[in-house]
């Protein structure tokens, strides 16, 4: 690249007079401020913020949200411990421990269950991997908050439980 | 010598050589295949091997087909393609198709197979398949699922022709027809799990690994078994740190493909809760850089008496002996580690490297005669791997002495009865060279890292030469010095695949 032909001065516009008073420029300022006040207060409804945690964010029925895992008719895990999911994860959040199943017919169970909320990218590949619909990303929840890390690795009886919230 | 040509290209093989092995060099690839095995019989049951041989006038299995002179033959084909798919269409009928639970799902010779040759549009309409037994535990190490089973009796063949102990069989016929243990029997001969490595399917799992790993997480590391002196080639598979299983790797010259179920359990050591993971200095763990200082005070004067151990890697023991300059040798225990032996592969002596001990010029003692030296030595003593304090005579010896140092991995009699106990690493933690019964080195590699503080062996000892100086700088570098300093005529940091024989009696 070079740099020959460029001008050497400053690309800044001159200020006229009353510009490089300031104060005048102040006072037009003071103004859109004072009239966007003037709106919102007569005007509540217009205003683009939100009284969180009051007021909510309706949301599509497609968000993904905090993962959740499903039940069988008889409440044990849908889960079969394949670990597509966690094979799937980009993010690498899914540690799953399998064990044998009483049950010759079903072949393995999850002893574990483990998905580290803090890693997950919420992208929803776990869904889209799992051969039995028993990972979902439809309770909608995103106020995921706590104020430890490992609070945010939630279990298996936690995913299963339909009453938790948020984190651990 | 037949000559034929194979996909329009000429190759040139022994007589009596298989089709099936002039197709897999012609080729570069085997055909697709499931009951075929180099070091079982052939059986021709699954019929995946078709390929075309102009003049005759069917599509012929390459397996059970000699090669004759001036054959012409596609294995490409339109003809051949569509056999194949045809055939795995009917392996498929009463499969289950349960891959995502499937253990075998990754290295499973139905999925791989379908995936190159598979006929994706199926024609088979049918209701249900033929359900048969799940999960059953047919011995100590094997669990069968006789859905899954595609019936290439490789399985019937091992335990017929290479255990000879014949536990397995194909009972009842057409699509009824599963593999079983005959009633009241078990399989629970000594190398049960090669029936699990060679089934195609998941139809025989491994109790010991079912469910612990999905394979494809699995990395490997080309190892050597370090469970007894045949010295079986291994794949090590592990993952974030810890070996998962044994597999055994084709060595014609020294295991063939197989492996036995005692070696496959030598991983658990590794990972066992007794490692030495940091040194200890009478029974405290202290940093490396005390037991340095340690090292200066006790060994101050250099050593006394040095003791080897079979179990260390061929390359450790050269080192180790010039730590030991001239002070009195000792190979450790003679006629310790010794369990049964057969004549297939296990050997009654459980050290990988006795041979290698000799090599490297350590005689072994009896625990008497050991107990002796250790009483005699006017000085450190030097004990490098094994046990020998587990002999009781040794023990009493080494009670009370102030200047043992060993170099080792597990926290066992001679760590405990060690006033400094420095940790080393296991085979699956460094890489090395093994001696075996034939007399064969063999190279290991590195697996996984080793735990908590512990170092590679020839690392530890480098610093305990009388002249750190000139201690080596690499691995490379002292595998360089032990062919010099045995006057070997092999390259050993660069092993051929199969071993090479150090000389010396068979």
């Amino acid at each position: 690249m070079s740099f020959e032909g460029l001008s050497k001065e400053s690309t800044e516009k001159r200020r006229s007079l009353l510009e490089s008073i300031y104060l005048w420029e102040v006072v037009k300022g003071l103004a859109v401020t004072g009239r966007h006040l003037v709106h919102n207060i007569f005007h509540t409804g217009d205003m683009p913020t939100m009284q969180y945690p009051e007021e909510k964010r309706v949301y599509s029925d497609r968000f993904r949200g905090r993962h959740r895992l499903m039940k069988r008719e008889d409440g044990t895990p849908r889960c079969v411990a394949c670990q597509m999911c966690s094979t799937y994860c980009p993010a690498d959040c899914i540690t799953i421990t399998a064990a044998e199943h009483p049950d010759p017919a079903i072949e393995k169970y999850p002893a574990t269950f483990d998905i580290d909320l803090l890693r997950c990218v919420y992208c929803g590949l776990c869904e889209e991997a799992c051969p039995c619909d028993a990972i979902r990303m439809d309770t909608g929840i995103y106020e995921i908050a706590a104020d430890s890390r490992d609070k945010f690795v939630v279990d298996k009886e936690f995913l299963l439980n339909e009453q938790t919230r948020g984190t651990r | 010598m037949a000559k034929l040509t194979i996909d329009g290209g000429a190759i040139e093989v022994a007589d009596g050589t298989s089709l099936f092995d002039a197709c897999r060099l012609a080729r570069g690839e085997a055909l697709p295949h499931f009951c075929y095995h180099p070091d079982l019989s052939i059986a021709g049951v699954c019929r995946l091997c078709q390929v075309e041989v102009e003049g005759m006038p069917k599509l012929t299995i390459a397996c059970n087909t000699a090669v004759r002179d001036g054959m012409v033959v596609h294995t490409r084909s339109e003809k051949v393609r569509k056999a194949s798919q045809q055939i795995l269409e009917m392996h498929l009928i009463n499969h289950p198709v349960d891959c995502p639970i499937c253990d075998q799902a990754g290295e499973c010779g139905l999925q791989n197979q379908y995936m190159a040759y598979g006929l994706y549009d199926s024609q088979v309409t049918q209701g249900d398949k033929v359900h048969k037994t799940k999960a059953q535990v047919i011995g100590p190490e094997v669990i069968l699922d006789k859905e899954r089973c595609v019936l290439c009796s490789r399985c019937v063949r091992f335990c017929n022709e290479v255990t000879k102990t014949g536990e397995l069989g194909i009972f009842n016929r057409g699509d009824r027809a599963e593999i079983g243990v005959a009633p009241g029997q078990q399989l629970d001969n000594a190398y049960s799990v090669n029936t699990v490595d060679i089934c195609p399917v998941g139809a025989l799992t491994s109790r010991d690994f079912r469910f612990q790993k999905r394979v494809w997480m699995l990395k490997s590391a080309d190892g050597v078994c370090a469970g007894c002196a045949t010295g079986c080639n291994v794949r090590i598979d592990h993952e974030a740190g810890r070996v998962y299983r044994l597999k055994p790797r084709r060595n014609a010259q020294v295991n063939g493909s197989w492996m036995c179920d005692e070696g496959r359990h030598t991983y658990k050591a590794v990972h066992a809760d007794d490692r030495l993971v940091e040194p200890m200095w009478r029974g405290q763990a202290v940093t490396w850089a005390d037991a340095k200082v340690r090292l200066a005070e006790v060994a101050a004067g250099g050593f006394a008496l040095v003791v080897g151990s079979a179990h260390q890697a061929l390359e450790e023991l050269c080192l180790l002996k010039q730590v030991a300059a001239g002070a009195a040798l000792s190979g450790g225990l003679a006629g310790s580690d010794m369990g049964v032996g057969d004549d297939i592969l296990r050997s009654a002596d459980r050290t990988p490297n006795r041979r290698g001990l000799a090599l490297a010029g350590f005689a072994e003692h009896g625990a008497i005669e050991l107990a002796a030296l250790i009483r005699a030595a006017k000085g450190a003593i030097l004990v490098h791997g094994g046990d020998p304090a587990a002999a009781p005579e040794v023990a009493a010896a080494l009670a009370g002495r102030q200047d043992v140092v060993y170099v080792g991995t597990h926290r066992r009699a001679t760590a405990q009865a060690a006033a400094l106990a420095l940790p080393g690493a296991t085979w699956a933690e460094k890489a090395g060279i093994f001696v075996n019964r034939q007399g064969r080195a063999q190279a290991f590699a590195q697996a996984v890292a080793r735990p908590g503080q512990a170092r590679e062996d020839w690392r530890v000892l480098a610093e305990l030469l009388p002249a750190p100086a000139a201690a080596p700088g690499s691995l490379k570098v002292l595998r360089e010095a032990v062919r010099a300093q045995l006057a070997l005529d092999v390259d050993l940091d660069r092993l051929p695949a199969d071993g090479a024989l150090t000389g010396g009696e068979a």
